[in-house]
């Protein structure tokens, strides 16, 4: 449960929100490298943070990220023409550099210097990995760039995909925290999904649905113990690592491919959700890649051309009661990442926390929650650089591994959850 | 499968922010019937701090060994516990468990094990969930570590934190 300004103050990501000014200190996701595939490609709108913004990539392959609006009577820059070093409005010729800076008003005399007075709004845009990152807060507090192994393997070991999702962004966070809800909602997909499917883990997590969770603080964030009976009295422990504040990895399975996701707010009733598989040593199949671009695993099938997914909430996510009956998909939805977005959309666009009635099991939520308000109200109140935004905190993993009755997993684990480049996941 | 019409009132559509004010909009039940119980001096400052903020139901205790406690025959003790109020009076494990569906054990690197076992088995007999909130730093010499050993085997969920606000934390989650 949580008191209805809390609630508000962890949703609202706009301009000038504490939420918001606290994901401004961090270097988010904007694009996947493929929206913008080529210099003078077509512009892309993207909305972040409640900001309506433009993203664009210019003839010297420089990217921009810049208000979407044109200075002179604000029309939409997408209608705009991307050529010879700029983006141009399509209304008045008016043209911007990727800093935002105008750099022509065709209507003004040969020689005007108008247009130097005229500078728009603009981010910086990075490409790391797949990812075009961008920063949307003070420049004089820029962060260095993101750690996250993910993006920093050879390209031949990950892949990343985007959806839209109608929610907003912590309830949608709050399902990757969230281990207990594997053993259920998943349960068909451990069988069947082919980047899930025969881990010697399944057979525990499918063995004890009641396990035992320990919660505890991590430098960026926390680290979430989920705890099962495995054979002779040992554990099968799967962790969780969240850092803050939006990025969460699910603990593997096998040699599977490692998966994560980052939850971006595009408002405060919608996210992205960047979602990726790498696997620390070796390429990905193509066997594998074939099923991440299928929509397998964490992944979605979109509406081509589009970051929608096919199943979405004007189609009921396509339920299916047989197979629900047959418990092929224990809910009815097909996939991981539909079968967690329909019910993070089912709660509505923000989740009335007023209304909820927690558990002891849900004490990763609570936490996650404490530490988000917490970092949120410090930075609101002294300037304070939450956590996450350190590159140190970025290098984590998840883990799955069997343990002894008497073992920590924070002790067994501590290499295990810390990128050492060259060396594999931790998992069984 | 047979295709079905679907009715836009009977669709996802309906979690609309505007059709979010159609949702049922009743009261809560109060609380779960929640009991905390610090299990050593350091975590005791801490319990009885949090008791002074107004909860709805929540009950709260300190625990002692048998014979650290006055009185050896005292009516609080139950197989090697001796649970106090916040008043300083005694209470009695069984009774206090009675008709409880949570408890809360507060430690801290000091706490007892034998204290954790006898309310953790006491839990598990009348199938009353067990949570712990152990407050330390790392894990290391004097962090919590031992703890969480101690109290593994007794707790369904255990947070290690070295913020001791994330007792009161857990219990407005729980609506204790």
């Amino acid at each position: 449960m949580l008191k209805q300004e809390i609630n508000e103050l962890l949703t609202r990501t706009g301009p000038g929100t504490p939420m918001g000014e606290l994901f401004r200190q961090y270097w988010i996701p904007a694009f996947l490298a493929e929206e913008l595939p080529e210099n003078d490609c077509p512009p892309v709108r993207v909305k972040l943070l409640s900001e309506r913004l433009i993203g664009f990539r210019d003839s010297d392959g420089r990217y921009g990220l810049v208000d979407e609006f044109c200075a002179h009577r604000g029309a939409s820059l997408w209608f705009g023409r991307n050529e010879e070093g700029g983006l141009r409005c399509a209304y008045h010729g008016w043209k911007y550099d990727v800093t935002g800076q105008c750099v022509e008003v065709p209507s003004e005399a040969e020689n005007s210097r108008f247009c130097a007075n005229v500078r728009l709004t603009a981010y910086p845009l990075v490409r790391i990995g797949d990812i075009l990152w961008t920063h949307l807060g003070d420049p004089d507090r820029r962060p260095a760039l993101p750690e996250f192994e993910f993006v920093h393997v050879p390209p031949e070991q990950t892949y990343t995909s985007k959806r839209w999702q109608e929610c907003n962004w912590l309830q949608a966070l709050e399902g990757g925290i969230d281990s207990s809800h594997v053993s259920w909602l998943h349960s068909g997909a451990l069988n069947s999904d082919p980047l899930f499917r025969g881990a010697r883990g399944n057979k525990y997590n499918m063995g004890d649905l009641k396990p035992f969770f320990e919660v505890v603080d991590s430098p960026g964030g926390l680290l979430v113990g989920a705890r099962r009976n495995a054979e002779n009295g040992s554990y099968y422990w799967r962790i969780t690592p969240w850092v803050m504040p939006n990025f969460t990895m699910v603990p593997p399975r096998g040699d599977h491919p490692v998966h994560g996701h980052f939850w971006v707010p595009i408002d405060d009733e919608n996210c992205w959700v960047y979602s990726f598989d790498y696997h620390p040593v070796r390429a990905l199949t193509g066997t594998e890649r074939q099923a991440m671009m299928d929509g397998y695993g964490v992944h979605s099938q979109n509406i081509p051309g589009t970051y929608r997914p096919v199943q979405n909430k004007d189609n009921d996510y396509l339920m299916d009661r047989d197979a629900q009956r047959r418990s092929e998909h224990y809910s009815g939805i097909r996939g991981i990442a539909m079968q967690d977005a329909s019910l993070q959309e089912s709660m509505g666009p923000i989740v009335d926390r007023t209304k909820e009635r927690l558990v002891p099991a849900d004490s990763g939520i609570i936490k996650a929650r404490q530490k988000l308000r917490r970092a949120a109200v410090a930075l609101r109140d002294e300037g304070a650089m939450p956590p996450g935004v350190d590159p140190e905190h970025q290098r984590v993993r998840s883990a799955a591994i069997v343990l002894g009755p008497d073992e920590s997993f924070v002790e067994a684990c501590r290499d295990a959850v810390t990128v050492l480049p060259g060396t594999p996941q931790v998992s069984v | 499968m047979p295709m079905r019409p679907i009715l836009l009132n009977s669709c996802a559509m309906a979690t609309t922010a505007a059709e979010a004010r159609f949702r049922i909009d009743v009261p809560i039940a109060p609380s779960r019937a929640t009991r905390v119980m610090a299990l050593d001096p350091a975590a005791a400052a801490v319990v009885r701090s949090v008791a002074e903020q107004h909860w709805a139901g929540a009950r709260f205790f300190t625990c002692h060994s048998p014979a650290a406690a006055a009185g050896g025959e005292a009516a609080g003790e139950v197989a090697g516990v001796v649970l106090r109020r916040i008043n300083g009076s005694l209470a009695r494990l069984s009774d206090e468990l009675d008709g409880a569906d949570v408890a809360v054990m507060v430690a801290t690197a000091d706490a007892s094990a034998s204290a954790a076992a006898t309310i953790g088995d006491a839990c598990t007999q009348r199938g009353i969930m067990t949570a712990a909130v152990i407050l330390g730093d790392g894990y290391g010499t004097g962090g919590a570590g031992g703890a969480v050993s101690a109290l593994r085997p007794h707790a369904r969920v255990l947070m290690v934190t070295s913020d001791e606000h994330d007792v009161a934390e857990v219990l407005t989650a729980l609506r204790a």
